[in-house]
């Protein structure tokens, strides 16, 4: 499209003309920051080092924020008691859809409740099957402790429309995956080069209509994280 | 003089000021709440700044930074000069791809280039899925606010609208008005065919775009469609990924008093394998529209900082009255006052930078610290200039303000001519202050005088 070329060359000029009284002389400018280098303005007081050992703490910090914004939490540990906890979670929920992501964690949580449900995989359904399921169950690859974050990475897990469509959201999480800030999970997303990674935090909400809450206008209407712990 | 008219008629709008002060409030509220447990927010705003600061002086090498690498990871980058242009390019590749249902989510450059009614003109559907803005696009509205765009329409005008437009059972139950939306809103999701969004933050040194929201709706219009198309402002770049958590940091808080919105999709490029989840293409159509004029001076270089929030809206006394659609511009408050009479120029939004009493609370609330009030001056002074206008009203002006410094600085004559205004009840020309507003009625003596009367007597005492 030569005429989008032409539009280009014409912002880049018209922005180089406009800074041009900027005080510096055009080429002299401080070096754009390389890929590598994340710059030190936007490094947090906390490496991700640090934080990461202190991960007894934010595992409570977690847990806590998960229940500030509204998102269910259940502490599990090893594969057998969560499987237990699913299973009540999707009863409770009167749940008869349910797909799972490829995820082995999920496909394995999933496998001994096909007898009583009508369980689906999730990247073999067409656009109006996946609206018709009650529960997505995904996994998430980091939490945020900070602000009770579920990070979901698209290299990893096909989780994008699981942890959307469905009005019920289960997501499975490993302790050991907490992050303490935003910052150390961003460095860490950074590293996974995703095509698309989603952060969620809690259920869809609106306040568009006279500031009143409602949860679950487009996405879920209920997130509950299964927090599995490791030894 | 239309902003003169219609903030009249806001005013005399008793439930719309309602809603606003109950909007307003609220989220002011919830923003002091939420930046109050941040341990240095300070110097976050400053951080922010001097990150765009940096990337606005040299937006020319970040934008070319952004576009290769967003192109390196599969994007089509498209360039447009202003809003005819980014109309055509999104327009055209809805026409190639045979869509005929766009679904959209919220954007405000969108609104700014009107890219629906360009849309609708080449026989294309263009449907808003943010709740607020679906609203309005089936009253035929404009948002009157930029993170609420619905705030002026009380639920029992929604239901009412729903009930025509939906077919739904009248119900000011907000719950099923939603789960109303949802149903409707999931069937076009289903059938289209292009998604249209906008962009909160585009990263150079990845080509990463980033999406904030609530609703999830910006989800869907970006993993459902086999094409997505996001549209943004060349001053969205920000230079390194880790930028992203000053600013993640700032905006929610400052929009909507949340520490993190619900959402946050960091897209870079197209999916990897055929077998992945999302569009197969993503295009990213970067727009000047009158941007590129503003990096002449720093101040108006600053108005390209604003990474819309709203909260300058919520703290204005001047918005706060009257709303959005006063200003007559898609960027209301503070920052549409600044913003609209540089991107469209000055002859038709020459009254936007009087909308101002000039006090600060924008400035003060402004997550990246733009000095409105300035830009305000600024625009004020081109305003004058431009206008040139009659003589004699210059001329008046200035002997006025001549005889007034003339008065100040002689307390003899000052206090003459008090006296004077006071017994012969002779106001100085107020008539355009007083025609809208009460003048307390001056006291009978003056301070002065009743200093000398005794007053010093009883303050020594």
């Amino acid at each position: 499209m030569t005429d989008s070329d032409a539009a280009r060359r014409e912002i880049l000029r018209a922005v180089r003309e406009n800074l041009k009284p900027r005080g510096i002389a055009p080429g002299s400018a401080e070096p754009v920051q390389s890929t590598a280098d994340p710059g030190p303005a936007t490094e947090g007081p906390q490496g991700p080092t640090k934080s990461f050992r202190a991960a007894r703490g934010s595992t409570a910090r977690f847990t806590e924020r998960l229940a500030a914004v509204g998102a269910h939490c259940t502490v599990v540990s090893g594969e057998a008691e969560a499987a237990g906890a699913l299973a009540g979670i999707l009863s409770g929920a009167g749940a008869r859809r349910v797909a799972g992501s490829d995820a082995p964690l999920a496909q394995r949580l999933l496998r001994p409740l096909g007898d009583r449900l009508e369980i689906a995989a999730g990247e073999s359904l067409s656009r109006d099957e996946l609206f018709a399921c009650d529960v997505g169950v995904t996994t998430a690859q980091w939490g945020i402790a900070e602000t009770g974050t579920l990070v979901l990475e698209s290299a990893r897990e096909r989780s994008r429309l699981l942890s959307l469509v469905p009005p019920i959201h289960v997501a499975v999480l490993s302790t050991r995956c907490i992050c303490e800030s935003l910052g150390d999970a961003l460095a860490r997303v950074r590293q996974g080069a995703s095509h698309a990674i989603t952060f969620i935090t809690g259920p869809s909400r609106t306040s568009d209509i006279e500031l009143t809450l409602v949860v679950g206008v487009h996405g879920p209407q209920t997130v509950h994280v299964l927090l599995l712990e490791e030894t | 003089m239309t902003f003169d008219r219609d903030a009249r008629t806001a005013l005399a709008d008793a439930q719309l000021r309602g809603a606003l002060r109950h909007a307003t409030t609220l989220f002011g509220e919830r923003r002091r709440a939420a930046i109050a447990d941040v341990p240095d927010w300070e110097g976050a705003r400053d951080r922010a700044r001097a990150i765009k600061d940096e990337t606005l002086l040299h937006l020319d090498q970040y934008l070319e930074q952004f576009a290769a690498n967003a192109e390196r990871a599969g994007a089509r980058v498209h360039w447009a000069r202003d809003a005819a242009q980014a109309c055509d390019i999104i327009a055209g590749i809805a026409e190639q791809r045979g869509a005929r249902t766009v679904v959209k989510s919220k954007s405000m450059a969108s609104e700014e280039i009107r890219l629906n009614a360009a849309l609708a003109a080449r026989g294309i559907a263009a449907v808003e899925t943010d709740l607020g803005e679906y609203i309005i696009q089936l009253a035929g509205e404009e948002p009157s606010h930029i993170v609420v765009p619905a705030i002026h329409k009380t639920k029992g005008q929604i239901a009412a609208l729903f009930a025509e437009k939906l077919g739904m059972e009248p119900s000011d139950d907000v719950t099923r008005l939603a789960a109303a939306a949802r149903q409707a809103l999931r069937r076009r999701f289903a059938e289209a065919d292009l998604g249209v969004s906008g962009v909160n933050f585009a990263v150079a040194e990845t080509g990463t775009i980033l999406i904030l929201e609530n609703e999830g709706n910006a989800r869907l219009t970006t993993s459902l469609p086999r094409t997505h198309v996001a549209l943004m402002g060349i001053e969205k770049v920000i230079p390194r990924f880790a930028d992203l958590e000053v600013f993640l940091r700032l905006l929610p808080r400052s929009g909507t008093g949340q520490a993190l919105t619900a959402y946050q999709s960091l897209l870079t490029g197209t999916k990897r394998q055929p077998g992945d989840e999302g569009p197969e293409e993503l295009h990213i159509v970067l727009l000047d529209n009158g941007r590129s004029r503003m990096l002449t001076s720093p101040v108006t270089r600053q108005t390209l900082a604003c990474i819309r929030c709203g909260a300058c809206l919520n703290a204005c006394p001047v918005y706060r009255q009257i709303g959005g659609h006063a200003y007559g511009s898609v960027y209301p408050g503070p920052i549409g006052a600044v913003l609209t009479p540089q991107l469209l120029g000055m002859g038709e939004s020459s009254a936007l930078p009087y909308a101002s009493s000039l006090c600060g609370a924008c400035r003060d609330v402004c997550p990246v610290k733009i000095d409105i009030p300035a830009v305000l001056l600024h625009l004020r002074a081109q305003a004058v200039a431009r206008s040139g206008g009659p003589g004699t009203h210059r001329l008046l002006e200035r002997l006025a303000f001549w005889a007034y410094a003339a008065v100040m600085v002689r307390p003899r004559l000052f206090e003459w001519v008090m006296r004077c205004a006071r017994t012969l009840h002779i106001l100085p020309p107020l008539g355009a202050w007083t025609k809208w507003r009460d003048l307390r009625p001056l006291a009978p003596r003056s301070f002065r005088e009743e200093w000398r009367r005794g007053l010093r007597h009883e303050a020594g005492r």
